[in-house]
């Protein structure tokens, strides 16, 4: 389980990379489709399609649908592992990614907290990162540590 | 110890089924059945209206009950074909389909065959009040119509402007795809003025003035005045100015009482709207990116950076019934949440904080004089489109509209906006009223204005998929 569990926050890491690499290939692609003649308004960006818009959509894809549930199953994982402090790093991981998705639709209403949603993404992908390199619960004989008491009451 | 660890992971499992029974909960609520009829979900709304047993109809009945030669007759015969660099949909192999004239007061009978498209195909007359059975809308007012098979709109065109028409069987990508075409309906006695179309589509991101992506031209000497009925077939709300003073004739059929001249403004005409701008050659008509060139104007305009707003143009005029005396009130609320829809896990749309098909239905009576306050929290503009009614504006943002009566069917509601609108319900049915983003409304931007006692024989689902 606690493979599982490493297996999964590298994933949500490197979703946090695919989420980086398809946002910057979107808005070049877009710059350069502009730059090529193209008239952008709210019409043609609903259904555009040009070198890049792929971008926006696994941006949107990972964002919204594929990191969430890695996040919640990341946490579930996080029960069975004995990992010292598990389920924190879990839960503040899932935690953070409920505060990135809110914060990737409010920044269509206020850009500023765009800048927030970068600087998130940063902290999820360092935090997952340090949650799977934690160490294993510390094992005694017959007698559960404080911090995998700790994992057993929440 | 074994009896730790199993009480280790027997918490571990309780936590499990702690996170995971919500959301399999959520899930298996959001499920749709595979086919069901419009009117069996969500919950009835009667606005604060007395519950009256109507008098049972079947939606196939609401036919026009006009029985003669009809005037115009037009055959129109659907294909999945490749066109404007993308895999499309043409109409008597053309993208967009032939425009269909005629005059206030004509039945107009158009033959739909559906000769190779493997969904299925409907129309959907855009903006025409035509009859329930009339509407084209695939599992609600017909089954589509599959390849091989023909289907025969018959309606009498009473209002003149100018209309559209689109496929309503997996419009999201029909429609998109260039299953559309135009509706012009021309005054009883036609007016001697010159006119031009102006329809625009974006084919895979590729915005076409009347199918060619270059810049069309119209022949008008100078001086001449031409009426440019600008039809925007989008998903988003496009802006249009002329160069040049110009004024608004009509805005979605029907005409701006006493419109004004404009000046360094532009026009924003929603998605799924129409407007009928009078100009003077020479003038180029900006559509966004492509333009319609009247008479020898030359060079392009940079867009005003104001827009003309409908709700003070024009003067006052009697709009045919009292707003203060409506007997139902309904509230359509747009807003976003994450959840699931039909099992899938997102974010979607709500309306009066559900999402689909937890909507409400909002039923009404004939006769009924009906206010709608719509508003919008949900991040993202929404061009609302009923289907059957003409509404006017009563207010924005609790500011009265002091202009022309401004009737619509397709209004932009942007984000943080509230509109109060009004309508008689004087077309019986059932009627989707639906975001004309296509795609949202494919996400559950959908309900209906239903009238009492009205039933359906048709299904959504196995082969009908309206949106």
């Amino acid at each position: 389980m606690r493979t599982a569990y490493r297996v999964v926050a590298y994933l949500i890491a490197a979703g946090v990379a695919v989420q980086a690499a398809a946002i910057a290939f979107g808005l070049f692609g877009l710059s350069k489709w502009i730059e090529d003649g193209a008239t952008v308004d709210k019409s043609s960006i609903e259904d555009a399609s040009f070198n890049g818009s792929a971008g926006f959509s696994i941006h949107f894809i990972t964002g919204t649908m594929i990191i969430p549930v890695l996040a919640i199953v990341f946490l579930i994982f996080s029960f069975f592992a004995h990992v010292r402090r598990s389920v924190l790093w879990a839960g503040l991981v899932l935690l953070l990614v409920i505060v990135q998705v809110l914060l990737g639709f409010l920044s269509f209403v206020v850009p500023g907290l765009g800048a927030l949603h970068a600087i998130n993404a940063l902290a999820i992908l360092v935090l997952a990162i340090v949650a799977a390199r934690v160490g294993p619960v510390p094992r005694r004989s017959g007698q559960a540590t404080p911090s995998g008491t700790n994992e057993a009451r929440v | 110890m074994t009896l730790v660890r199993h009480r280790r992971a027997l918490v571990a499992s309780v936590a499990t089924l702690v996170v995971l029974a919500p959301l399999v909960w959520f899930w298996q609520a959001s499920l749709i059945p595979g086919s069901y009829q419009a009117s069996s979900l969500g919950y009835h709304d009667y606005g604060g209206g007395p519950r009256l047993p109507g008098t049972t109809r079947s939606v196939a009945s609401l036919t026009e009950q006009v029985h003669r030669t009809p005037d115009v007759r037009v055959t129109l015969t659907a294909r999945r074909e490749r066109g404007h660099g993308i895999d499309g949909y043409t109409l008597n192999h053309r993208s967009p389909g032939p425009t269909i004239r005629a005059r206030q007061g004509q039945l107009v009978e158009v033959r739909l065959v559906n000769a190779s498209v493997p969904d299925g195909v409907t129309l959907h007359w855009h903006g025409v009040d035509v009859p329930n059975a009339e509407d084209g809308v695939a599992g609600v007012t017909q089954d589509a119509v599959r390849r091989g098979h023909d289907f025969t709109y018959r309606f009498v065109v009473r209002h003149a402007g100018t209309y559209w028409y689109h496929s309503h069987q997996v419009s999201h990508e029909q429609v998109a795809g260039g299953l559309l075409g135009a509706l012009v309906v021309e005054p009883a006695v036609a007016s001697p003025g010159r006119e031009a179309l102006a329809l625009v589509h974006d084919y895979g991101g590729r915005r076409t003035v009347d199918g060619a992506a270059a810049d069309r031209r119209v022949d008008a000497p100078a001086g001449a005045h031409v009426r440019v009925r600008v039809v925007n077939t989008n998903n988003g709300q496009l802006a249009t100015w002329p160069t040049g003073p110009y004024r608004v004739l009509a805005v979605d059929g029907h005409d701006v009482h006493e419109p004004g001249v404009v000046r360094d403004r532009s026009v924003i005409v929603a998605a799924g709207g129409r407007v009928d701008l009078d100009v003077t050659a020479p003038a180029r008509v900006e559509l966004s990116g492509v333009a319609l060139v009247v008479g020898s104007a030359t060079g392009d305009a940079r867009r005003p950076t104001r827009t003309l707003d409908l709700l003070r143009y024009g003067t006052p005029a009697p709009i045919g019934f009292d707003p203060a005396t409506a007997t139902r009130h309904f509230t359509y609320s747009i807003g976003r949440r994450p959840g699931f829809l039909g099992g899938r896990p997102g974010l979607w749309w709500t309306i009066n904080g559900h999402p689909y098909p937890d909507v409400p239905m909002f039923t009404v009576d004939t006769g009924d004089v009906v206010v709608m306050r719509i508003d919008n929290h949900s991040g993202s503009v929404h061009p609302m489109h009923l289907h059957g009614h003409h509404v006017v504006v009563l207010r924005r943002n609790d500011i009265r509209a002091t202009g022309s009566p401004w009737w619509t069917d397709s209004l932009t509601v942007a984000n943080n906006d509230t509109y109060d609108v009004a309508f008689v319900a004087d077309n019986p049915g059932v009627w989707i009223d639906h975001c004309h983003n296509l795609p949202h409304a494919s996400d559950g931007l959908v309900t209906h204005l239903m009238y009492e006692g009205v039933t359906e024989p048709y299904r959504i689902g196995s082969r009908n998929h309206p949106e």
